[in-house]
């Protein structure tokens, strides 16, 4: 009853902005037979409300600045909608009146107590539903460490994936980072990090050459990507732990580009281009063995392959009909289906596959041939171009990475907000900017970096 | 008759005896002892003239040279222009585009007349598309322009590739004119370019 009130009025709002939208940028963006996303994809958002109190007058300090955190990580989630008020009637003793926090649209209550111990802090916190009337529907205990260590916001972004976990039961995106290239006015490119939520903004080479296509490993602890350091473009792999970086030489001449890991953490898939054409390759990186050819088109080019989870498939980019299209085909070789849409009076070009850690999705950028900016869409893995979302109409958008909640996608754009990086959510369209003022390329959104954390500092709940 | 013929010359004689047993003729003027101040001058003249003319020629046969060696120069520029001449493409195409077979064919005429040279094609692509997709289009412009030549019979070994995608644009700006500038091919010249023999081409 609710859902759909609020999905009928999400609708007339969405219909609302829409025919905002000069009918001339509207026709020219949007491409032929795509269903514009924000039209149709409306989210329901539970409400919840988050409070934490310190043992001590010095623990109280560090309960506020964990609050500050994880109210941006669930907002940025898209999966929540936060009830300001506080029933004074509330406290982290005695019972709670459900009744009450009913009525102020709460459907999940967070209470927790932060007190010091050791060198840092600990958090126990508790999740109650208010629908049920359940209290303590889940507890946990996390280790966080002060707020000016490095690790402070990492480990509070751990505790808003585990919120996530709890009432969703689906992986969140708090606790990761997210790779870039950010171009200088001379052409090159240094790689960058940044935390989810825009901060702690940090470089991560000085090469002062062309450097592309940063990837994750799997465990998210390296970073593979082209350098032209060498004077040819080349693939290397960089420890972000250790800091060593060391070429991934697999004895196929230069021109080695767009990298992406195998899930098996043993392979890399990449792509060589030499005389008239560029192929998709296998390598282990870990043997140094066993290369082996995936896909190959004489006189054309397959590239950029996306890797499905569970490492059976991927999406790749060839211009194998002359316009560069997007394809899904076993990592072991085999038929290629296009996923992206293919119109024989008006040809499209598309690019920068990205398939989603969580199902078969894949994101893509592309434009039909007479409009001028690239627009991010998804397809279905299985789709063969038929069933798509435009997730973005406005201004240049390239590059889509998802998010490890396979939720939302870290996109390079030229929009009205400015140019940077720009974070879309699938679920409500809603599109934030990430980091702005800044020449970006090629994000890669790396995979949740809070499983290490949990398992080392979170202690099984009381 | 004879008697006649015979009695000139004695008169003749006779006449200057008669002359020599008179007073001694005055002194001639003192015989000149070298050339006239006039013709002092006259020499001088020449002489200037000649030196002049000497001069001349030297310099003459210097601006020949000169102006030879300045010819060969811009010969040599000339042809170094041609062959460095940058190969433009259409929207994602990376085939020689009709307009610039002659440039195509006066980079062959040069490549023969200099088997020393050695190029490296450095390809270049708009900032349309993607960038990784840039990287191999960059790549296939300067595999084009290596292949055309080898169906020409120049040894396609004299040539290596680079692409730089669209990380080097030649004009910065995102229009028609700024893309159609940027889709390139620029070339290098690696080795030989110090002994480059010039070649008249059209």
């Amino acid at each position: 009853m609710r859902r759909q009130r609020l999905g009928a009025a999400s609708a007339l709002l969405l219909c609302a902005i829409a025919a905002t939208l000069p009918a001339e940028a509207a026709a020219q963006d949007q491409i032929p037979g795509v269903r514009l996303g924000l039209l149709y994809q409306v989210g329901f958002r539970p409400g919840y409300a988050l409070r934490l109190t310190g043992a001590d007058p010095e623990a109280q300090t560090m309960a506020t600045r964990i609050e500050a955190v994880l109210v941006r990580d669930l907002d940025n989630s898209d999966r929540f909608e936060q009830r300001r008020q506080l029933s004074p009637g509330l406290a982290s003793e005695g019972t709670i009146d459900f009744a009450l926090w009913k009525q102020l649209g709460v459907d999940w209550l967070l209470t927790g107590e932060v007190r010091s111990e050791n060198d840092g802090f600990v958090v126990d916190l508790q999740l109650h539903d208010v629908l049920f009337g359940e209290p303590n529907k889940q507890v946990g205990r996390f280790a966080v460490p002060p707020s000016e260590a490095r690790g402070f916001r990492m480990a509070v972004h751990t505790v808003a994936d585990e919120i996530v976990r709890w009432i969703f039961a689906e992986p969140g995106m708090a606790a990761s980072r997210i790779a870039f290239v950010r171009k200088g006015t001379d052409g090159n490119g240094e790689i960058y990090l940044v935390d989810s939520d825009g901060e702690n903004l940090e470089r991560v080479t000085s090469f002062g050459t062309i450097t592309v296509s940063p990837a994750w490993s799997i465990d998210g602890t390296r970073l593979a990507y082209t350098s032209y350091k060498s004077g040819e473009p080349l693939l290397y792999e960089l420890n972000l732990t250790t800091g060593r970086e060391q070429q991934i030489a697999p004895q196929v001449g230069s021109n080695v580009w767009t990298p992406s890991y195998h899930p098996n953490g043993q392979e890399i898939l990449f792509s060589v281009s030499r005389d008239d054409k560029s192929e998709i390759l296998r390598y282990n990186i870990v043997d140094r063995c066993c290369l082996k050819v995936v896909s190959s088109t004489p006189r054309r080019d397959d590239m950029s392959p996306a890797i499905s989870p569970d490492g059976s498939r991927m999406a790749f980019l060839s211009n194998r009909l002359n316009k560069p299209q997007i394809y899904v085909m076993p990592t072991d070789g085999g038929v290629a289906d296009p996923v992206s849409p293919y119109d024989y009076r008006e040809p499209g070009e598309f690019h920068a596959p990205d398939w989603s850690p969580v199902g078969d999705r894949i994101a893509f950028h592309g434009r039909m041939e007479n409009s001028r900016g690239y627009q991010i869409l998804l397809a279905d893995a299985s789709g063969r171009g038929l069933r798509l979302v435009q997730l973005t109409a406005d201004g240049n958008n390239e590059d889509p990475s998802w998010a490890p909640d396979g939720r939302h996608l870290v996109f390079s754009g030229t929009r009205q907000e400015g140019t940077g990086l720009f974070v879309a959510d699938t679920g409500t369209g809603r599109i934030r900017p990430l980091v702005t003022g800044l020449r970006t390329q090629v994000p890669d959104w790396s995979p949740s970096l809070a499983a290490p954390l949990r398992e080392s500092l979170r202690e099984p709940g009381h | 008759m004879t008697q006649r013929w015979i009695a000139i010359p004695v008169l003749a004689l006779g006449l200057v005896m008669a002359e020599c047993g008179r007073r001694p003729p005055p002194p001639p003027p003192p015989a000149p002892s070298g050339p006239t101040a006039e013709e002092l001058e006259r020499m001088r003249q020449d002489s200037i003239a000649r030196a002049r003319a000497r001069q001349d020629s030297i310099r003459a046969a210097e601006d020949a040279r000169r102006s030879a060696e300045e010819a060969r120069r811009m010969d040599i520029q000339r042809t170094r222009d041609r062959l460095l001449e940058m190969v433009f493409f259409d929207y994602d195409r990376f085939d020689i585009r009709p307009d610039q077979e002659r440039g195509m064919q006066a980079k062959i005429a040069i490549l023969r007349a200099n088997p020393q040279l050695r190029l490296r094609f450095e390809g270049h692509a708009d900032e349309r598309g993607s960038t990784e997709y840039n990287l191999a289009l960059g790549d296939r412009r300067a595999n084009s322009v290596r292949q055309f030549l080898a169906t020409y019979g120049i040894d396609a070994e004299r040539f290596t590739t680079i692409s730089y995608g669209e990380e080097r644009p030649l004009v910065n700006a995102s229009n028609e004119d700024a893309w159609a500038r940027n889709r390139r091919v620029e070339v290098v010249i690696t080795a030989g370019g110090d002994q480059l023999v010039p070649v008249a081409v059209p």
